[in-house]
C-alpha cells in the first residue's frame, strides 16, 4: 500500500472531522498515550482505565424508524446493525452524512458503495437491489452471516439485543466492528463481548493473518484513520474458541472507520488510493466469512 | 388314492406313464373288426325288427347298451397289454447321495430328526435298501460342502456346514462315468445354500437321460421360527461414521410380537432396535443405525433372543465383518463463487480427521482461493486437468459453477472420474448449477441422477424458492439423511429445520435414481408448485453421483429457529461426506471370494491392482500377507489371473477358528501401486440352519427336469418299482396283459346288469 503524503492526510482528516460529527460531539476523542499505544500492540488488548460500560439498557421506548430493505433471497447482502446507544440516541431520526446515531454512519453511501465494489471484482453477486438494516435484537439477523456495526463505543446492548447476538455469532456468524476509538469505546466494546462470548479475548492481528489475503493479498495494515488520526489505528479480532489458529468470529477496526472511506469514496474528498485499500479490507472480510 | 387305481387298473400309474398301449392279440385289428362286425350284423336286424311292446326310446337304451358290451367284450379280446421298458436286474448302477450337513440334526414336528428318518430309510437290513439291491448296485455318496463316495449310511456324520447338491450330482456322475447308471436319488432337505447354478448340474443328467429321483425330507413348513435372514453391511467404512446396516428378518407364528436386534461389535452392543414381527411369509427390513470406531477388522453379530416354541434357534443370529478403516479420505471442492454455503459446510466436518475437504473456490474470473492443501502446489493450475490429477480425490463436490467454465475434456474426465475410476459426484444447487449452469447437453447430464430442465428466461430471483425439506422413505433410512437414533427421531428433527432456498427447478428423477429429500415449496417459486427433488442419487457406472439443488443448508445451522446446540447441520454435512467415500476404490482392492468359511476349507483371495489413472495392471507383485487370530504372518504371492486384467488371486486353507487378517501389497517396477486390508472369518457356520424347512419345491425341480420323481420318506418305498421302469443304463422291453383289469369286467358286468335292469323296469324281460 502507498503511504498518503502528510499534507494529503491533513486534508482528509479535515474533512473527516466535518462529516463524522456524532463522533466529535459524543464528548470527544481521546489522546492515546506511548504507553497505551504499547500495551495494544500485545497480543491481548485488555486495558480497563475507563468505566465500565452498561452491557445492559432499558428497551428502548422510542419510535422505531423502518428503512427500506431487501428480503432474503438466498445472496449476499449487506447488513448493517442498529442497536440501542447509551441515552437512548439509537433510535432517534437521521442517518448518514454526519446524522443520526453511530449505528447508522454512513448509511446508505458506504453500504451501496461498498456493494457495487463487491459486485464489480467479485464473483459474489451480491444483492444489488438494496441492503439491510437490522436490529441487533431482530431474528432475521440469522439469515446474514456477515453484519456490519458502526460505532460500537457508543453501544449499550439491551438483554434481548444480546441474546440475539450471542447466538448469531455462536452459531457462525461475523461481526466488523468499524468506526470506534478511544479507551473509553474500546471499554465498552470489550465489556459488550465479554458478555456476548465469555472466555473470548480480543487480539491485536498482524498482516499473516489469513483473512489480510482471503481474496487482496494486503501487505501492511497500516491504513491511516480518515478522522481521528491522533489514534493509531488496530485491527483486532476474537476467533472461534478463543483458538489465535481459529476462525475469526469478529474484526474491530478500532481507531479506524473504513466505512467512512466506502462512503465518501466517489466523492473525491478522499484519496483513491486509501480508498482502495479500505475497499480491499472490506472485500476480504466478506470473502473470508465465506470461506472459513 | 393310488392302492384303488392300482386295483382297479391292476397296475400303479406310474407304470402308465412310463409304458406305451398296445393290443396283444395275434390277430390283426382288421380282421378282428371284420369277424366283430359281422357277428354285429345279425344282432342289429335282431333288434330292429323286434317290435312288441317296446317303443323307439326303449330300444335305442337297450342297443346302446348291449353295442357297448360288445365293444368293450371286443377291447378285451384284442387283448389290450402295456409295453414297458424295464431294466435288467443286478445290471445297473444306481448313485445314493445323502446330505450330511448339519441341517438334517434339525428335529421335525414328529420328534425325530432328518438325519434319524435318512438313517431308517437307508438301513441295511431295512426293505428299501433290500429292494434296491435286489436289482442294482447300489452306491452310496455323502455330500455337504464337498462330496465323497462312502460304504453306507454309517459313515455319515451330519456335520457339514453347507448343502451342495449342484456339486454333489456331478461328482456322483463323473464318479460313475462309465457304468450303466439308472438313476441316482437323493435324500436331502433341500436346504441348498450355494450360488451354484443347479441347472448346470442337472443338464449333463438329463442328456444322458439319467433320471434323479429325490426323497425330500423335514418339516415344509416351520410353525414358529424367527430368522435373521440377512444383513446388508457395508464391506468398509471410515472410522466414527454413522451406518445404516440394514436386517432382513423372517418370522412365522409371532406376528405382532415385539422382539429386540441385538447388534455387538466383537462381543460389545453397538445397538438394539426393537422391531415387531411381521405376518407369516412378510419379511420384515429393519434399518439400524450403528457406529464404529475401532479400526481394523470388525466382527458384527446380530442376534434375536429365542422365542417360546422355537425348535431352531441357531437361525436367530446372523455375522457379518466390517473393514473399519482411520485413515483420511480427500474431496475436492471446487465452488464458482464465493458464497456462505461453502463456510458453514467447512465448519460442520473441520474435527472430523478422517474427512480432508480440499477447497477450490473461484472468487473472481482467473482468481482462486484454496485450502486444507497437501502442498503448496495442490491445484495450483486450478480445477485439475489431468485424469491422474482428479482421480486423487475420492469425491468431487461442484458448487455453483457453470458448465461453460470446464473444457470438454474435463467434463469428459469428470464423467470418467464417476464412471470409471469410481468416484461419487455430488453436484450442489446454486444459480449457476444445474439446468440452470448449462449442463444439458453435456456429458455431466447423463451422470446426474436428475432430469435437468430448460431453465427458461427468468431469473434466479424469480425462480427463488422457499422448499420445507423432509426425508423421503428411502431417504428415512439413509446414512446420509438419517440425522438422529432412529427414524422417527430423525424424521423429527427434519420437521424442525426451517425452510431453505433453491433457484433450480428440480422436478424428475432419472430412472433407476434415488430420492432422499425432497421439498414442498412452501413461498416463491416462479409459479412452479410441485414439490421439488432436493436431493438424490443413483449409480453411475463404477461410481455414483448426488444431486442436492438446494443453495443455503446453512440456515439449517444459522436460522434463528434452530438452536445454538443442534448438530443437524454437522450431522447431515459429516454423514453426507462420509457417505460420498465410503465406496469410492482404491487402486488396489481385495476381498475373499467368501466372508466366512470354516476351519479346513479352502478361501480365495482376490484382488484388483489398478495404477494412478485407474488403468488395469497386469504385470504386477501383488502379495498377501495372512495373519493368522494368533498373529502368525505368512506371505502368499497373488497370481494374474490371465482370464481377466487386472485381477489376482490366491487361495490358502484357514486352520483354526478366528478372524484371519490379509493386507495385499502391489508394487510395480519398485514402485509401489498400494495396498488394501481385507480379512476373513473362520467360525463354523450358520447358514444350514437359515430356512430350516424342507426345501420341497427344489427337490421337485431337481425330478421333474430329469425325468425322475419325488417322494416323501412315506412314500419312498415306492423306489425300487419307479426305478425298474422309470430308469436308465441297461434295459429290456417287456410286455404286460391288461385285457384282465378288473375294471373291465366291473365294466362289462355293469353294462350287462344295466341292459337286465332296463328291462326289468320296462316289463320287457
Amino acid at each position: 500500500m502507498t503511504k498518503p503524503s502528510l499534507a494529503r492526510l491533513a486534508v482528509f482528516a479535515g474533512l473527516g472531522i466535518l462529516v463524522a460529527g456524532t463522533g466529535l460531539l459524543a464528548g470527544g476523542p481521546e489522546k492515546r498515550s506511548a504507553d497505551r499505544t504499547g500495551a495494544l500492540a500485545n497480543d491481548t488488548h485488555a486495558f480497563r482505565e475507563s468505566a465500565p460500560a452498561p452491557v445492559f439498557a432499558a428497551d428502548p421506548s422510542s419510535s422505531v424508524q423502518d428503512f427500506p430493505g431487501v428480503p432474503y433471497d438466498g445472496t449476499y447482502t449487506f447488513v448493517r446493525i442498529r442497536f440501542n446507544t447509551r441515552g437512548n440516541r439509537g433510535f432517534r431520526r437521521g442517518f448518514g452524512r454526519g446524522g443520526g446515531p453511530g449505528w447508522a454512519h454512513d448509511y446508505p453511501y458506504a453500504d451501496d458503495n461498498f456493494i457495487k465494489i463487491l459486485d464489480e471484482v467479485t464473483l459474489l453477486g451480491p444483492n444489488t437491489e438494496g441492503t439491510n438494516v437490522l436490529d441487533a435484537s431482530d431474528p432475521e439477523l440469522h439469515r446474514y452471516p456477515i453484519a456490519y456495526v458502526s460505532e460500537p463505543g457508543e453501544w449499550a446492548p439491551t438483554q434481548a439485543e444480546a441474546d440475539n447476538l450471542a447466538a448469531y455469532l455462536r452459531k457462525g456468524g461475523f461481526l466488523i466492528l468499524d468506526d470506534f476509538r478511544s479507551d473509553y469505546e474500546w471499554s465498552n466494546v470489550e465489556a459488550i463481548f465479554n458478555v456476548l462470548l465469555p472466555g473470548h479475548r480480543f487480539r491485536v492481528l498482524d498482516v499473516e493473518e489469513p483473512i489480510f489475503s482471503s481474496f487482496f493479498e494486503i501487505e501492511t495494515l497500516e491504513l491511516p484513520p480518515p478522522t481521528f488520526q491522533q489514534y493509531e489505528p488496530l485491527f483486532l479480532g476474537l476467533h472461534e474458541d478463543d483458538d489465535p489458529e481459529g476462525r475469526l468470529m469478529v474484526i474491530a477496526n478500532f481507531n479506524n472507520d473504513i466505512g467512512d472511506y466506502w462512503e465518501y469514496s466517489d466523492l473525491g474528498y478522499v484519496p483513491i488510493d486509501l480508498s482502495n485499500e479500505a475497499y480491499k479490507f472490506g472485500v476480504n472480510y466478506v470473502i473470508y466469512a465465506m470461506n472459513r | 388314492m393310488s392302492g384303488v387305481f392300482e386295483f382297479l387298473f391292476k397296475y400303479r400309474p406310474v407304470l402308465y406313464q412310463e409304458g406305451d398301449f398296445t393290443f396283444l392279440s395275434p390277430w390283426p385289428l382288421g380282421t378282428m373288426a371284420i369277424i366283430a362286425a359281422v357277428l354285429a350284423v345279425p344282432a342289429v336286424l335282431t333288434y330292429a325288427r323286434a317290435r312288441g311292446k317296446s317303443r323307439a326310446a326303449d330300444r335305442w337304451v337297450l342297443a346302446t347298451l348291449r353295442g357297448a358290451a360288445f365293444i368293450l367284450l371286443f377291447f378285451i379280446v384284442m387283448q389290450p397289454g402295456l409295453v414297458l421298458t424295464s431294466v435288467v436286474p443286478q445290471r445297473n448302477f444306481l448313485a445314493v447321495l445323502v446330505d450330511d450337513s448339519r441341517s438334517m440334526t434339525i428335529d421335525d414336528r414328529d420328534g425325530s430328526s432328518r438325519a434319524e428318518k435318512a438313517a431308517g430309510l437307508l438301513d441295511p437290513e431295512g426293505d428299501l435298501v433290500d429292494a434296491l439291491n435286489e436289482d442294482f448296485a447300489v452306491r452310496y455318496f455323502r455330500f455337504s460342502s464337498a462330496p465323497a463316495r462312502i460304504d453306507g449310511v454309517d459313515a455319515l456324520t451330519f456335520d457339514g456346514s453347507n448343502t451342495r447338491i449342484g456339486s454333489a450330482l456331478d461328482y456322483a456322475r463323473n464318479e460313475l462315468q462309465g457304468v450303466p447308471l439308472s438313476g441316482v436319488v437323493v435324500v436331502s432337505d433341500g436346504g441348498d445354500n450355494t450360488d451354484e447354478a443347479l441347472s448346470e448340474a442337472l443338464l449333463p443328467l438329463r442328456a444322458a437321460s439319467v433320471p434323479v429321483f429325490t426323497v425330500g425330507l423335514g418339516d415344509e413348513e416351520m410353525e414358529a421360527d424367527v430368522q435373521a435372514s440377512r444383513a446388508e453391511v457395508p464391506e468398509q467404512a471410515l472410522a466414527g461414521t454413522s451406518m445404516v446396516v440394514t436386517v432382513i428378518v423372517d418370522a412365522r407364528g409371532f406376528a405382532g410380537r415385539t422382539v429386540p436386534i441385538v447388534v455387538e461389535d466383537m462381543g460389545r452392543i453397538v445397538a438394539t432396535e426393537e422391531v415387531t414381527l411381521p405376518d407369516d411369509g412378510q419379511p420384515l427390513v429393519a434399518p439400524i443405525a450403528i457406529t464404529l470406531d475401532t479400526e481394523g477388522a470388525r466382527e458384527l453379530t446380530f442376534r434375536i433372543p429365542g422365542q417360546p416354541g422355537e425348535r431352531v434357534l441357531e437361525n436367530n443370529e446372523l455375522h457379518a465383518v466390517v473393514q473399519v478403516r482411520n485413515r483420511t479420505e480427500k474431496i475436492l471442492y471446487f465452488e464458482g463463487e464465493p458464497r456462505h454455503e461453502v463456510a458453514f459446510m467447512l465448519r460442520a466436518v473441520r474435527h472430523d480427521e478422517n474427512l480432508q475437504v480440499v477447497l477450490l473456490q473461484r472468487t473472481a474470473e482467473n482468481k482462486f482461493f484454496r485450502r486444507n492443501l497437501d502442498d503448496p502446489l495442490e491445484l495450483v493450475q486450478g480445477f485439475p486437468t489431468t485424469r491422474e490429477e482428479l482421480y486423487r480425490y475420492r469425491a468431487l463436490v461442484l458448487g455453483s459453477v457453470e458448465a461453460s467454465f470446464f473444457t470438454h475434456d474435463q467434463l469428459d474426465m469428470i464423467a470418467d472420474f464417476v464412471s470409471a475410476r469410481g468416484g461419487t459426484l455430488l453436484m450442489l444447487g446454486g444459480r449457476r448449477a444445474l439446468s440452470e449452469g448449462g449442463y444439458q447437453g453435456t456429458p455431466l447430464e447423463d451422470v446426474l441422477p436428475v432430469v435437468l430442465n430448460e431453465p427458461g428466461s427468468s431469473t434466479p430471483t424469480e425462480r427463488l424458492a422457499f422448499v420445507k425439506v423432509a426425508p423421503t422413505p428411502a431417504g428415512a433410512n439413509h446414512p446420509a439423511t438419517r440425522i438422529e437414533g432412529t427414524v422417527e427421531q430423525s424424521a423429527a428433527r427434519w420437521d424442525s429445520l426451517p425452510p431453505v432456498t433453491t433457484t433450480n427447478v428440480v422436478t424428475g428423477l432419472k430412472p433407476g435414481a434415488t430420492e432422499l429429500l425432497e421439498g414442498t415449496v412452501v413461498d416463491g417459486g416462479d409459479g412452479v408448485e410441485p414439490d421439488r427433488v432436493v436431493m438424490a442419487f443413483q449409480g453411475y457406472g463404477k461410481g455414483r453421483s448426488m444431486v442436492l439443488a438446494v443453495q443455503d443448508t446453512w440456515l439449517w445451522q444459522m436460522d434463528h429457529t434452530v438452536p445454538i446446540e443442534d448438530q443437524s447441520h454437522e450431522t447431515f454435512w459429516k454423514q453426507l461426506l462420509r457417505w460420498l467415500v465410503s465406496e469410492t476404490p482404491d487402486p488396489v482392492e481385495a476381498q475373499p471370494e467368501r466372508e466366512s468359511v470354516e476351519v479346513g476349507e479352502p478361501v480365495t483371495l482376490e484382488a484388483t491392482v489398478l495404477d494412478e489413472g485407474f488403468v488395469e495392471v497386469n504385470g504386477a507383485l501383488v502379495t498377501a500377507r495372512v495373519t493368522t487370530p494368533t498373529g502368525e504372518a505368512r506371505d502368499l504371492p497373488m497370481e494374474w489371473s490371465v482370464t481377466e486384467d487386472g485381477k489376482y488371486a490366491v487361495s490358502f486353507t484357514p486352520d483354526m477358528e478366528g478372524l484371519f487378517e490379509v493386507s495385499v501389497d502391489a508394487g510395480r517396477d519398485t514402485v509401489a501401486l498400494g495396498s488394501a486390508d481385507t480379512s476373513v472369518r473362520v467360525a463354523p457356520g450358520g447358514e444350514e440352519y437359515r430356512n430350516p424347512h424342507q426345501r420341497r419345491s427344489l427337490m421337485e425341480r431337481i425330478a421333474d427336469e430329469t425325468g425322475g420323481r419325488y417322494y416323501t420318506a412315506e412314500t419312498a418305498n415306492r423306489l425300487p418299482e419307479d426305478l425298474q421302469f422309470s430308469g436308465g443304463g441297461v434295459t429290456v422291453t417287456e410286455e404286460r396283459d391288461l385285457w384282465d383289469m378288473p375294471v373291465l369286467f366291473l365294466l362289462l358286468a355293469g353294462l350287462l346288469g344295466a341292459e337286465w335292469g332296463y328291462r326289468r323296469k320296462r316289463g320287457l324281460a
